[in-house]
């Protein structure tokens, strides 16, 4: 299984927008799309590959297929998701591949090393992993709304409260849990991840490279 | 240890921790209406109008929290920054956030971080920033027409989107979004009232 440097994962992100934004024929979308797919099997997610694929495929058979024979109210509506779908497909294959092989700790170590802001490092890792905590959150705030016959009027204050009020008190946890792992101490972080570029990050960033090179070549 | 010492100035740890948590809703909040903003374009054009009235309690209660510079230049520049991971930023609002995130910033150091007026206009000047996502229909209109429209746009979308961006449809749009940041801000104070300050949060 392979094991790429978190930095490796970060410039690829940005590659696969950059590709996908320039890019304009469907060839390279796809061999591009394809690539990275591989890329996500051969680091060890090959369900979440095979997951993607689908949807991409799913996407690309109502794009070509479904969309020229249905009505054309149906079509307006979706149109607009496949084709946002189509296009953040590099991204989400990326992010996937982030989610399941980085861990915030490794990108931490990674912008360390490009020396961000240590306050920025900080704000943005607390950030990426509030995230699901507001989808759990927001499920069991809906539950409890179905219980109670929430009028729609009171939705969004009895949506906000509850989501301001456990904000502010896992702020509290963290930085309490923070300080005293010595968040304050002001001498400069280590970190005992290491983290090396190796070939396989090479020929990644190379491809990467390679693919902006041709989608702004070919038209 | 020296919390005492930084007070004042720059964030400390559980600031910076603060401004993580707030900055992952609000832009929870903003990805709800920029996705909503694929169904029709008039739900795209008043996106920063919207967004100017559910996300004031997180901006207030975060200014409330958080009474140093750069508080809000960070929540802007995680959420630019995790909305140009996601390759959905044009350039255009990057700038304008930044800009505005800036300006409100200024605004919140000059009136000392805790005046109620001054929170207010910062937040109605942060609110206005949002503009730029649609702002490209008025300044290279046919560019982006056609940009969108070969990113995947429906036709339909691109032709409805092209008769409402009218001038007027601009200055609609930048008045609503500040009316809705008043209210937006309103809203955060009943709150305020009704519940965090009782609940001794602020």
């Amino acid at each position: 299984m392979l094991k790429l440097d978190p930095r490796t994962c970060l410039i690829l992100l940005v590659i696969a927008n950059v590709v996908i934004f320039i890019q304009n024929s469907a060839v390279i979308e796809i061999v591009w799309i394809g690539l990275l797919l591989v890329l996500l099997c051969i680091c060890g997610a090959a369900r979440s590959a095979a997951k993607l694929a689908g949807v991409f495929a799913g996407c690309m058979i109502l794009q070509y297929i479904i969309f020229p024979i249905a009505p054309k109210a149906i079509v307006s509506i979706f149109f607009i998701f496949i084709s946002y779908a189509r296009k953040a497909m590099p991204c989400l294959i990326v992010g996937t591949l982030i989610m399941k092989t980085v861990s915030v700790r490794e990108l931490t170590a990674a912008l360390l090393k490009w020396k961000v802001p240590y306050s920025f490092i900080i704000s943005l890792s607390v950030s990426i992993r509030y995230f699901p905590a507001i989808k759990e959150e927001i499920g069991y705030i809906r539950d409890a709304m179905k219980l109670r016959n929430i009028k729609f009027a009171d939705k969004f204050e009895c949506m906000i409260v509850p989501i301001m009020m456990s904000a502010a008190a896992t702020s509290d946890e963290l930085s309490a849990a923070a300080v005293t792992r010595g968040i304050e101490n002001p001498c400069e972080k280590t970190s005992i991840i290491d983290i090396k570029y190796g070939i396989a990050d090479y020929i990644c960033i190379a491809a990467g490279i390679l693919f902006t090179v041709l989608a702004v070549v070919i038209r | 240890m020296n919390v005492q010492k930084t007070s004042t100035g720059k964030m400390n740890g559980k600031e910076l921790i603060t401004v993580g948590i707030f900055s992952a809703i609000y832009f929870a909040i903003n990805l709800v209406f920029m996705v909503a903003g694929g169904i029709h374009p008039i739900i795209w054009l008043m996106m920063p109008a919207f967004i100017a009235l559910c996300t004031g309690v997180p901006y207030m209660l975060l200014c409330a929290k958080v009474p140093k510079t750069g508080a809000i230049t960070l929540m802007g520049l995680i959420t630019g920054l995790i909305y140009f991971a996601t390759g959905t930023f044009t350039i255009v609002i990057l700038l304008t956030f930044l800009a505005a995130c800036i300006i409100a910033e200024i605004i919140r150091k000059a009136t000392g971080y805790k005046s109620t007026v001054g929170n207010l206009f910062s937040y109605v000047v942060f609110s206005v920033g949002m503009i730029g996502s649609p702002l490209p229909i008025w300044l290279f209109r046919n560019d982006f027409l056609t940009q969108i429209r070969e990113q995947g746009m429906g036709e339909h979308y691109v032709q409805v989107l092209d008769g409402l961006a009218t001038g007027k449809m601009l200055v609609i749009m930048i008045l609503l979004t500040i009316i809705c940041a008043f209210v937006g801000s309103g809203l955060s104070k009943i709150m305020f009232r009704k519940h965090f300050e009782k609940a001794g949060m602020v």
